[in-house]
């Protein structure tokens, strides 16, 4: 108990030490002194661009790892992540879309009219996801197969779009894909906040019942769990976020896989500690993927998708080779 | 008054009848086996009875009220179902394995279980001897300690129906054993009412008050052991010879390996 708790502690540092740090840090180490005196360039792109997108970064790795790991638990899955059931490929659809069409710059709520496609996309896939969760006869496993079937689809429709498109739009296209988080001010992050405080105020509430699925659905109902009404409340909650950051940031994988693994290892497998440990700790890593991301190759960025899967792979292959 | 009822219980498949129609009343104390061949839907029965499903027709009466209007969790505080034993990876402690049967009492709001769910978890585990395996990971165990864990996490729930389906399946001489003298030492207590679907018929007629032949989902035979235990019901319901075997006072119904079944 007490190491668990000094782990969460570190976590909890991590995690502010990202939210302090990241801003400071990039291609300028900017000084706390310009932070706090206005008028200089320094605290203009402290507090306009970097700030918010290091916020956006723990939004949204947080919310990712969060809904990872329910989706694991709710599907006794491993392999299970925040777009099993298809959320990201309806999302990628709706931007695609949008970008064939030749969207503008136009914005609603915070949105530029891309992210309201693909937003859409999200919330066309995931409406149709909960109908069939609706369903009595519609088991959890044929709900995963369900979500697959979704996103192969999605994903057919896709490549459709992309070979029609022309080169500019194909670039666009494949470079949405990437994720990213490169904002001014605070609009994404508004829009956001409101869809993760939500959806990780359901999971929470629902703990108890996260914690008896990892005894088996047969003997979690019954100990008296609502089977159908915990599922579709996780995939409400989940998808709802799910579908509001990809419409900002785009389909960033592996945090929402390796994430609630790499803490499930370090602190065992009840929810009311792990679904807070995967807000700080899939927010600190994201964070820390986009700082990596903007300074390695400076002036030019690397994409934060492309950097969570290098650094998140090898270590996650170094923690399986190592753990006992 | 009847603790469970069943009447006119059916439960359909799609457009194949699993189960019934089945008419039984189980009394509060009494031990209930289910015997059948495979497939003859004891477990869907089973879970009909458990609450785990709703009746296609008929119903299902807990204390006289239906079952299906019970609200989950106080069915869970009175009805403990413990399932056959699967190889599934559960990543839990026994300890995380018995606390979790604690939950029909607890709130949503609770940050940890209260001193009385783990008063009731320790009692358990004392009840049936694991308390030495308490902080043992589930997947380190064998079969028969993983069995006597899901047991004693039945009690910790702490129902007064206890419902196991076949808990002795896959288990092998030593184990059968030790779980076989669990229950019975469940029954002398006479501190539930258990229903217990099983293939050992030996274990069955020794441990209850009464048996019910179940085959196709309808019922054969619903009787004192002795006298479902005869070979013309077995034939009847397992489609196989059996022949009465005597030794000491006791009278066993066993497979005639030598014979084969009547036309």
């Amino acid at each position: 108990m007490r190491t668990v708790r000094l782990r969460f502690g570190l976590l909890t540092a991590f995690w502010l030490a990202a939210l302090i740090a990241a801003p400071l840090l990039g291609k300028h180490v900017i000084g706390l002194a310009a932070v706090l005196g206005p008028g200089s360039a320094e605290h203009v792109i402290f507090w306009h661009i970097r700030l918010p997108r290091v916020l956006l970064a723990l939004a949204a790795g947080g919310a990712l790892a969060a809904s990872g790991l329910a989706f694991q638990t709710l599907f006794r899955n491993p392999l299970a992540e925040p777009y099993t059931l298809g959320v990201a490929s309806g999302a990628a659809l709706g931007a695609v879309a949008a970008i064939e069409l030749g969207a503008g710059g136009a914005t609603l709520l915070g949105l530029s009219s891309v992210g309201v496609s693909s937003f859409a996309g999200a919330a066309l896939v995931s409406l149709l996801i909960l109908g069939l969760a609706a369903r009595r006869r519609f088991t959890t496993a044929t709900l995963l197969l369900a979500g697959i079937a979704m996103s192969l689809t999605c994903s057919a429709l896709i490549l459709f779009l992309q070979y029609r498109a022309d080169f500019t739009q194909s670039f666009r296209m494949v470079r949405w894909m990437m994720g990213g988080l490169a904002v001014v001010g605070y609009r994404e992050v508004l829009w956001l906040a409101p869809w993760v405080v939500a959806g990780l105020a359901v999971l929470l509430s629902l703990r108890w019942d996260l914690n008896l699925l990892l005894t088996g659905e047969e003997v979690a109902a019954s100990r008296g769990v609502d089977l159908s009404r915990v599922r579709w409340l996780v995939l409400l909650a989940a998808s709802g976020m799910v579908g509001a950051l990809v419409a900002v940031v785009g389909p960033i994988g592996f945090v929402g896989l390796i994430v609630p693994h790499i803490l499930r290892g370090w602190l065992g497998h009840d929810h009311l500690l792990l679904l807070p440990a995967c807000v700080l700790g899939g927010g600190a890593f994201l964070a820390l993927c986009d700082l990596v991301g903007r300074t390695v190759i400076a002036p030019a960025e690397l994409p934060v998708g492309v950097v969570t899967a290098l650094l998140g792979g090898p270590f996650f292959l170094w923690l399986l080779l190592t753990r006992r | 008054m009847a603790l469970l009822r069943a009447s006119a219980l059916e439960w359909w498949v799609e457009a194949r009848r699993i189960v019934g129609p089945v008419d039984l009343v189980i009394e509060p104390g009494e031990c209930l086996g289910v015997i059948g061949p495979n497939g003859a839907g004891k477990t869907s029965l089973l879970r009909l009875m458990a609450g785990l499903e709703r009746p296609s027709a008929g119903t299902v009466e807990l204390d006289g009220r239906e079952l299906a209007r019970w609200p989950a969790k106080a069915r869970a505080r009175r009805i403990a179902y413990v399932p056959q034993l699967r190889p599934v990876a559960v990543p839990l402690t026994v300890r995380e394995l018995l606390l979790s049967a604690r939950y029909p009492y607890l709130s949503a709001r609770q940050v940890a279980p209260a001193a009385s769910d783990f008063e009731a978890v320790g009692q358990a585990a004392a009840q049936v001897g694991i308390t030495a395996l308490l902080e043992r990971p589930l997947r380190e165990l064998s079969g028969g300690e993983r069995q006597t864990a899901y047991i004693a996490a039945a009690l910790a729930q702490g129902g007064d129906l206890l419902v196991f389906d076949e808990p002795t399946t896959h288990l092998d001489a030593g184990n059968r054993r030790r779980v076989a003298s669990l229950l019975l030492e469940l029954r002398r207590q006479a501190s539930h009412t258990l229903v217990v679907a099983t293939h050992d018929l030996r274990f069955a007629g020794r441990l209850c008050d009464r048996l019910l032949a179940l085959r196709d989902g309808r019922v054969v035979e619903c009787a004192a052991p002795a006298e479902v235990l005869q070979p013309a019901i077995l034939e009847r319901l397992f489609g196989a010879p059996f022949k009465l075997w005597r030794e000491g006072g006791e009278t066993l119904p066993v497979l005639d390996l030598e014979r084969s079944v009547r036309p």
